[in-house]
C-alpha cells in the first residue's frame, strides 16, 4: 500500500520533537514506514478476507462471549503436554462448553437442551452438527484457524464469539 | 486514522454501508499487521490472527461503544491474541520442534520493477540494510517501532492499546529508539 504521507510532521505534531539530536527522527521514522511497505507489508489475501468478513456482521444475532479459556484463565499441567483447550461461552441464558484437541471438537449445551450446532470458519459453515437431548454435540475434525459456533435452540440463535482453535 | 473519521466510518457499516467498512479496512488493516508482526508470530499464526480480529471487529460492530476507538479496540484485541499464541506455543513446545520465527514478507518487493534496475538495487540495498539494523533492535525497541511504522500511522492512542504502555511514555521512548536505530547505522556506516 502506497502512503501519502510525505509529511513527516505527523509525529513530530504528536510528541512536539521531530528534531533530536541533531537528526530527524520524523525523517528516519518514515524511511523505516516505507521499508516496512517493501519488506513486510500487509498481505493483499489478508486484506481482503478482512473486507469480506463484513459479511459475519450480523445485528440481529446474539453473541455468545467467551468467559472461560483454559488458555488464559487455567494453571497449566507440569509435564502435560496435550491438554484440550477449554472453552466456556455464555450468552443470557444459554452457556456452551467446549473442549478442543488434537481429536476434535467436543462440548455441551446448558441447560441440556438439543439444539443445531454450526461450526463456522469465516464466511462460510465448515460443518453441521446436532445437540442430543442432553446438549451433547462432537465433531472429529479440530477447527483450522479461526472459528465460531452457531447454535439453534428453539427459535434462537446465538453465535460464539470468533477465536483461533 | 483520525478518531472522528473512523466514528463516522463505523456508524455507517453498522447501518449496511459495505464502503465504509471498506475503508476500515484499509484505514486500520495495516496497523492490526504491524501489531502481529510486532509480536513476532509466524506468517501463518499472524494471518490467523489478524481474521480472528476481524472476524470478531465485524461481530461485535453493532456493539461497540465507542465507535470513534474502533482502532485502540483492534489494536487491543490483536495483542490479546498474539498472548494467547505465544502461551500456546510455549505449552506444545515440549512435543513440538521451536518454530523458526519467520523471515520478513513472503511477497517480495513489488515495488522493484517500477523503478530503474540500478537504482533499485541500491535503494533496496540500504532499505535492506536499515530493515536488518532494526530487526535488531532490543525487543522493546523493535517492538514500539513496527507499530509505529505502521501506514497509516497510528495515534498514540492506538500504540497504547497495542502494547499495553503509557500514552506518556510513547514520545520518549520513541525518540530513545530512532536514536538507537540511527547509531546503529551509523556505526554500520550506512548512512
Amino acid at each position: 500500500m502506497s502512503d501519502k504521507n510525505d509529511t513527516n510532521d505527523t509525529n513530530g505534531a504528536n510528541d512536539g520533537a521531530g528534531w533530536d539530536d541533531g537528526f530527524d527522527t520524523g525523517l528516519l521514522e518514515e524511511e523505516l514506514r516505507q521499508a516496512a511497505a517493501v519488506l513486510d507489508p500487509l498481505p493483499p489475501a489478508l486484506l481482503q478476507s478482512a473486507v469480506d468478513a463484513y459479511a459475519l456482521y450480523d445485528l440481529d444475532a446474539r453473541v455468545a462471549e467467551l468467559t472461560f479459556d483454559s488458555l488464559v484463565d487455567a494453571i497449566p499441567v507440569r509435564g502435560a503436554t496435550d491438554v484440550p483447550r477449554m472453552l466456556t461461552f455464555s450468552a443470557g441464558g444459554v452457556t456452551l462448553d467446549v473442549e478442543v484437541s488434537a481429536q476434535g471438537l467436543m462440548g455441551q449445551v446448558l441447560p441440556p437442551q438439543p439444539a443445531r450446532i454450526e461450526v463456522l470458519g469465516g464466511p462460510r459453515t465448515t460443518a453441521a452438527l446436532t445437540a442430543d437431548d442432553m446438549g451433547r454435540f462432537a465433531a472429529d475434525t479440530t477447527p483450522a484457524g479461526p472459528f465460531a459456533l452457531r447454535l439453534r435452540a428453539g427459535d434462537e440463535v446465538v453465535t460464539t464469539e470468533w477465536l483461533r482453535a | 486514522m483520525e478518531h472522528r473519521e473512523v466514528g463516522a466510518l463505523v456508524r455507517s457499516a453498522v447501518d449496511g454501508d459495505a464502503a465504509a467498512w471498506k475503508a476500515i479496512v484499509e484505514g486500520l488493516g495495516p496497523l492490526v499487521w504491524s501489531v502481529v508482526r510486532a509480536h513476532r508470530l509466524s506468517d501463518a499464526d499472524a494471518h490467523e490472527v489478524c481474521q480472528t480480529v476481524w472476524f470478531r471487529f465485524a461481530q461485535h460492530l453493532g456493539r461497540i461503544r465507542e465507535p470513534e476507538k474502533a482502532g485502540s479496540w483492534l489494536a487491543s484485541t490483536a495483542r490479546h491474541e498474539c498472548l494467547k499464541v505465544h502461551r500456546n506455543a510455549r505449552r506444545l513446545m515440549l512435543t513440538d520442534d521451536p518454530h523458526l520465527l519467520d523471515r520478513v514478507s513472503e511477497d517480495g518487493s513489488p515495488e522493484q520493477s517500477l523503478l530503474e534496475a540500478e537504482e533499485a538495487e541500491a535503494r533496496s540495498e540500504s532499505v535492506r540494510r536499515l530493515w536488518q539494523e532494526f530487526e535488531e533492535l532490543g525487543e522493546r525497541c523493535r517492538q514500539l517501532l513496527r507499530v509505529l511504522i505502521a501506514s497509516p500511522p497510528p495515534s498514540y492512542q492506538e500504540v497504547s492499546a497495542a502494547l499495553d504502555i503509557a500514552v506518556g511514555s510513547i514520545g520518549p521512548l520513541r525518540q530513545r529508539c530512532l536514536r538507537r536505530l540511527r547509531a546503529r547505522l551509523e556505526a554500520r556506516g550506512a548512512t
